[in-house]
């Protein structure tokens, strides 16, 4: 062990070797053509940068490439000499933040590069990621050796990068979706990623234009519905399970083995069917009939809350039972109390379902676009014929839809994953 | 089973004997339901299986009989325009409609299955309403009966709706839809302009062994549903697995935040968070433009138009939707992990990466064998994602029309329903579907401990 308490001077001693690894690689070629048989290394880039800025002046894009070939390279070799002989911490997390400013500026540079160099005329013809050669791909992989190492020498984990990679990935269809949807200018087929121009006007227009389509008439009836369903599907799960799993009655075991393999048929296999018994009943292309069809299948979700109910013991029952307690009694009293994380699941998931379905609020309402739920309506605009124009719109309608239930789940989550790992246990 | 046999055997004699020990009007509730329990003071029970029964015979004189007769046929009258000589126009004589007489048997089948319960509960009600009064017992009310429901029968009044519901949403029409597999009702036997027929076991002839076109749709797409159910379960489960590690992981700070940003996926409704991603996989859209902005690129990659391309992108995507719930699920298993193993791991000197092969995997693995198995049959069935991004597509002129390159055996079935109304080859393949799923659960419910040993707790 050594003196100073959080650092391992065994990767100390290898950080300023990686450092200065990429300082030489500016020897090698960071972009080659070979069908032009052009190279560059990167001291002819950085020669060429000093020589825009000595002629154009300085610019942001100018200096930020400047930095991230040159500059903050060598902060980071000198800042690694410094933590050698001096091991502090605050001196080690200084070098990761140049690191990380290193790493995160060369992808920001990969982003950004294309249009800087071709608008710089510094190269013949278009540049393409294809001509960026060893010495700039050796550099971006020693920078993320180094970061690791300089993290693992004060115990930070190194984990933290892959989080932060995989993160980017998963926010970006969201971050996407969050800019189409305030984006001034219209169309689908635009070409760019940022957006020229913010606005309100397609949430606006996608509340108020119902030249169309009925956006805040589909919103209510996705609640409407989804409320309801909700609302009856739970109460129906609930007591399927507590009778499953409190009351031993003849015929206890063919059922549940008949409802698990009723589950394992495609559940839209039977829509067609289950769209004929609606007309029969004069109840198809109504909102009730897809209330009815949701809540219909309650049973088939026993599984989860049964096993929840399983582990309540059965001695409170009895007690309760001696008591001179009904059943009844015992179900809402009793086990309803002590079941609030599965109720909670239950009603969660109940009202998800229905909010998110397309499938089969799609087959029962038909082409009666008064009565469509969210999800049928958001589909429809992408169509061929109307996405250049409501595109932008969509993206609003779809934030919107989100909100709700996402912050819903962002809540509740605690009782949402309580009661899928207890599917799991198996 | 044979245990099981005998024992039903014992009951119903027993109950024979009671019946043929009974008086004359125990006897007569056969013929005339509720009888004996009107003799005996029960009125309104009584006189409802009377109701029931009368109910009963009403349906099947007026329309429960013909429905039974014409399930055999399905029909024999076809649709016929006939000229009309006084008008000179062609009139449409109605001919059978044999989806409705298809749909009609098939309940007067449930009427007829659900009338023998009734009529035996008759028969026992009578005989116990007859040992109470020959005892010199007190009958119950209705209004007893009524509290029962509350206490000793709540089973009945608490499952009667959810089984209701089921029979009339799932079950009939699932009866219904397996029996169309055995007809030949697609798109050139619709009614009500044309008759359909039982056709035995051609349908699976047709799909599994034969030259036609359908059998070169089927095996591929069986192939690629497999293919797919196994990279989407392999994927998800080692990917949420790895992340779930990677957070709980003692020297990450801020966990709730990096769960809570992977959990946003989970809570967005999933149909706009895969439109969304079909936009952006688009030719057009937002990744080609960033890629080729970019200067990777120099044409828009075909994620979703190219079968290859599009069966990779689909597998990709799923990984953006259920990575998250896989670590959501297994964090929990991670902390139940006993921590001596890793006390005991770390005094042996094992790295990290052992520790994880030989005692985080293992454990995990031995927990969720039935959640894997679970959700390689949810995947062999995973509809959303297939439908919003690719539709099934790219469309080939191999298959049977309109069935894609990327469409699993669910979409393909959604699509001969929806689209090309060829129904009995749906049915079939919702068969084929229920099979594969049901040998696999098997696995899951013979080894599942819980189902074995499901009082463990209590």
């Amino acid at each position: 062990m050594n003196k100073f308490s959080g650092i391992k001077t065994k990767y100390l001693k290898i950080v300023p070797f990686i450092g200065l690894i990429p300082i030489l690689l500016l020897f090698l070629n960071y972009i080659s053509i070979n069908s032009s048989n052009e190279h560059f290394t990167g001291f002819d880039i950085v020669s060429a940068l000093l020589k825009a800025m000595s002629e154009d002046g300085i610019s942001l894009t100018n200096s930020f490439a400047l930095a991230i070939i040159i500059i903050i390279p060598v902060i980071i070799l000198l800042s690694s000499c410094i933590a050698l002989l001096k091991p502090r911490k605050y001196i080690i997390y200084f070098m990761i933040g140049m690191y990380a400013l290193e790493l995160i500026g060369i992808v920001i540079s990969l982003l950004s590069m294309k249009g800087y160099i071709d608008s710089s005329k510094f190269l013949e013809v278009k540049f393409l990621i294809k001509y960026l050669a060893v010495g700039f791909w050796g550099a971006f992989v020693i920078q993320l050796i180094g970061i690791i190492i300089a993290m693992k020498s004060v115990k930070v984990s190194p984990g933290y990068i892959i989080l932060f990679v995989m993160s980017v990935i998963w926010l970006f269809p969201i971050l996407n979706i969050v800019l189409n949807s305030f984006r001034g200018e219209g169309g689908f087929y635009i070409g760019y990623f940022w957006p020229k121009s913010f606005t309100f006007d397609n949430y606006v227009k996608v509340l108020t234009d119902t030249s169309r389509y009925y956006y805040v008439k589909w919103y209510l009836n996705t609640l409407m519905v989804a409320t309801c369903s909700c609302i009856i599907t739970s109460f129906l799960v609930l007591s399927t399970s507590f009778i499953l799993s409190r009351i031993r009655f003849g015929g206890r075991r063919p059922l549940m083995n008949l409802l698990l393999v009723l589950g394992m048929f495609p559940g839209f296999m039977s829509m067609i069917a289950v769209y004929y018994i609606l007309k029969g009943l004069g109840l198809s292309q109504s909102l009730i009939s897809l209330i009815m069809v949701y809540s219909a299948g309650a049973a088939l979700g026993y599984y989860i809350c049964k096993g929840f109910f399983d582990t309540i013991p059965k001695a409170l029952d009895e007690a309760a039972s001696i008591d001179g307690a009904t059943k009844w009694q015992v179900f809402t009293k009793i086990i309803m109390p002590l079941s609030k994380p599965i109720i909670i699941f239950t009603i969660l998931t109940s009202f998800m379902g229905p909010w998110a379905d397309y499938i089969f609020a799609s087959i029962i309402l038909g082409d009666k676009s008064q009565s469509y739920t969210i999800a049928i309506g958001l589909y429809n605009m992408l169509s061929r014929d109307t996405i250049e124009e409501w595109y932008t719109c969509f993206a609003a309608g779809a934030v919107l839809v989100s909100l709700p239930i996402a912050f819903l789940f962002l809540r509740l989550q605690k009782y949402y994953v309580e009661g899928l790992s207890g599917s799991v246990k198996g | 089973m044979k245990k099981k046999l005998i024992h039903v055997g014992e009951s119903f004699t027993g109950c024979m004997r009671q019946y043929t020990g009974g008086n004359i009007f125990v006897k007569l509730s056969a013929i005339l339901m509720g009888i004996a329990n009107i003799r005996y003071g029960q009125i309104v029970k009584g006189i409802g299986y009377l109701c029931l029964q009368i109910a009963f015979i009403t349906y099947m004189v007026s329309t429960g009989a013909a429905s039974l007769v014409n399930l055999d046929t399905l029909g024999t009258h076809k649709q016929e325009m006939i000229l009309n000589e006084e008008t000179k126009i062609f009139d449409v004589i109605q001919g059978d409609n044999s989806m409705r007489m298809l749909l009609s048997g098939v309940v007067a089948m449930f009427v007829i299955a659900f009338f023998v319960l009734v009529w035996i509960s008759s028969i026992k009600s009578g005989i116990q309403v007859f040992h109470l009064s020959r005892d010199n017992k007190k009958i119950p009310r209705i209004t007893d009966d009524i509290v029962s429901l509350f206490d000793s029968n709540i089973h009945r009044m608490m499952l009667f709706i959810p089984l209701a519901g089921l029979l009339v949403f799932t079950v009939v029409p699932l009866i219904y839809m397996i029996l169309m597999a055995f007809t030949n009702y697609d798109v050139n036997h619709q009614p009500p302009g044309n008759l359909f027929e039982w056709i035995g076991l051609n349908n699976f002839k047709l799909l599994l062994m034969s030259k036609d076109i359908l059998a070169k749709t089927f095996w591929p797409v069986l192939g690629w549903t497999i293919v797919w159910a196994f990279f989407a379960t392999f994927t998800n489960y080692v990917g949420g697995m790895l992340l779930a590690i990677l957070i709980n992981n003692k020297g990450i700070r801020f966990k709730k935040v990096w769960r809570t940003i992977f959990v946003l996926t989970i809570a967005i409704p999933s149909f706009v968070g895969l439109l969304v991603l079909r936009t952006m996989l688009n030719k057009a859209g937002s990744i080609n433009i960033l890629l080729q902005n970019m200067g990777f690129i120099t044409k828009a990659l075909p994620f979703l138009t190219n079968a290859t391309w599009a069966r990779v992108s689909v597998i990709i995507v799923n990984m953006w939707i259920g990575i998250p719930f896989t670590m959501l699920i297994t964090t929990g298993i991670l902390t139940n992990i006993p921590a001596d193993l890793y006390e005991s791991a770390k005094i042996d000197g094992a790295s990290a990466f052992k520790t994880f092969l030989r005692i985080t995997f293992p454990y995990m693995f031995y927990v969720t064998t039935p959640y894997l198995i679970h959700n390689f049959i949810s995947n062999v069935n995973n509809f959303n994602p297939i439908y919003f991004l690719t539709n099934g597509g790219p469309e080939t002129l191999d298959y049977f029309k309109g069935a894609g390159k990327t469409d699993l055996l669910v979409t393909w079935l959604y699509k001969l329903t929806s689209d090309s109304k060829d129904y009995s080859y749906a049915a079939a393949i919702g068969i084929i579907i229920f099979i594969i799923s049901a040998s696999l659960s098997l696995i899951i419910y013979t080894r599942s401990g819980a189902y074995k040993d499901e009082e463990g707790f209590q």
